[in-house]
């Protein structure tokens, strides 16, 4: 599960090793997850059955965006560090948005004008 | 035109500059340069990374509120083009920045306040108390060059304190 690339001999460092990082770029973003966890447990979308996935896509944890094969290796990875330091990150404050980069800037809020359509 | 902004750095993106990336639920990341693209690739967090405008707002090294940040912003519904309003918009342009300019240098000067005293002082007391490690102490004892100049305390209250029992 991402991470850095384990193959550092010499000979082996001259492939591309792209693909051993597959799944670090396709793990959802931070902001996704935390959007994700912020709403309330009955919004959240059921499991589907999906048969490509470990454990027909049953046992997943939102926070690391990973499924499992079975309850027992879910426990055990809600009891790793790599977990806690997750679930500790996404109890703080809200990811970095674009609209953070524009107040930094010294921007405003965005402007929408006046309102339409009267509500 | 418009002028967006950096994600990573909050720099001005200016057309033609830059990458952009669309993620799959369609959000955008703007980057204004390969330095910010690669950061981003990396996972960095830039309220984290010391060089970007995020992390010296959050940490007090940049004026954060101010009037003159209420000008620039993103504007969802066009504006009807008006040539008086643009004209006097292009002459209030330059001022802003003046005055912006004017209240960040003092924001700066404020925020230096002390820092050559405080300097000043470490260097002193880094003098007085690793001296030994440029001159042994047996030395310095015989050639007292090397040494700060003893600090004159006023004592004329003492001596005022001293005298009165003599009188008596």
């Amino acid at each position: 599960m991402g991470g850095k690339c384990p193959h550092r001999s010499v000979k082996k460092r001259r492939y591309s090793h792209k693909t051993a990082r597959r799944t670090k770029f396709l793990i959802n973003g931070d902001d996704m997850v935390y959007d994700a966890l912020k709403k309330p447990e009955v919004e959240r979308p059921s499991l589907p059955v999906d048969e490509d996935l470990p454990g027909m896509g049953q046992y997943y944890c939102l926070h690391c965006d990973r499924y499992f094969a079975n309850v027992s290796v879910r426990d055990e990875h809600f009891k790793t560090k790599r977990h806690r330091k997750r679930v500790k990150l996404m109890m703080g404050p809200a990811p970095h948005t674009q609209l953070d980069a524009d107040l930094a800037a010294g921007m405003g809020m965005p402007d929408n004008g006046p309102k339409l359509m009267a509500m | 035109m418009r002028l967006e902004k950096c994600w990573f750095c909050s720099s001005t993106v200016y057309p033609g500059h830059g990458i952009q990336f669309v993620r799959n639920d369609a959000k955008i990341f703007r980057f204004c340069r390969s330095k910010c693209h690669k950061n981003f690739k990396m996972k960095r967090n830039p309220r984290k990374v010391k060089w970007t405008k995020a992390y010296r707002r959050l940490h007090g090294k940049d004026m954060t509120q101010d009037s003159t940040f209420e000008f620039e912003r993103k504007r969802n519904r066009p504006e009807r083009y008006d040539r008086n309003l643009t004209e006097e918009t292009l002459r209030a342009i330059k001022k802003i920045d003046k005055v912006r300019a004017e209240r960040e240098a003092r924001h700066i000067a404020r925020r230096m306040k002390g820092k050559k005293g405080k300097e000043l002082k470490e260097a002193r007391k880094e003098l007085e108390q690793s001296i030994s490690m440029v001159k042994p102490p047996a030395l310095l004892k015989e050639d007292p060059s090397l040494t700060l100049p003893k600090i004159q305390v006023k004592v004329a209250q003492s001596q005022a304190e001293k005298n009165q029992p003599m009188e008596e």
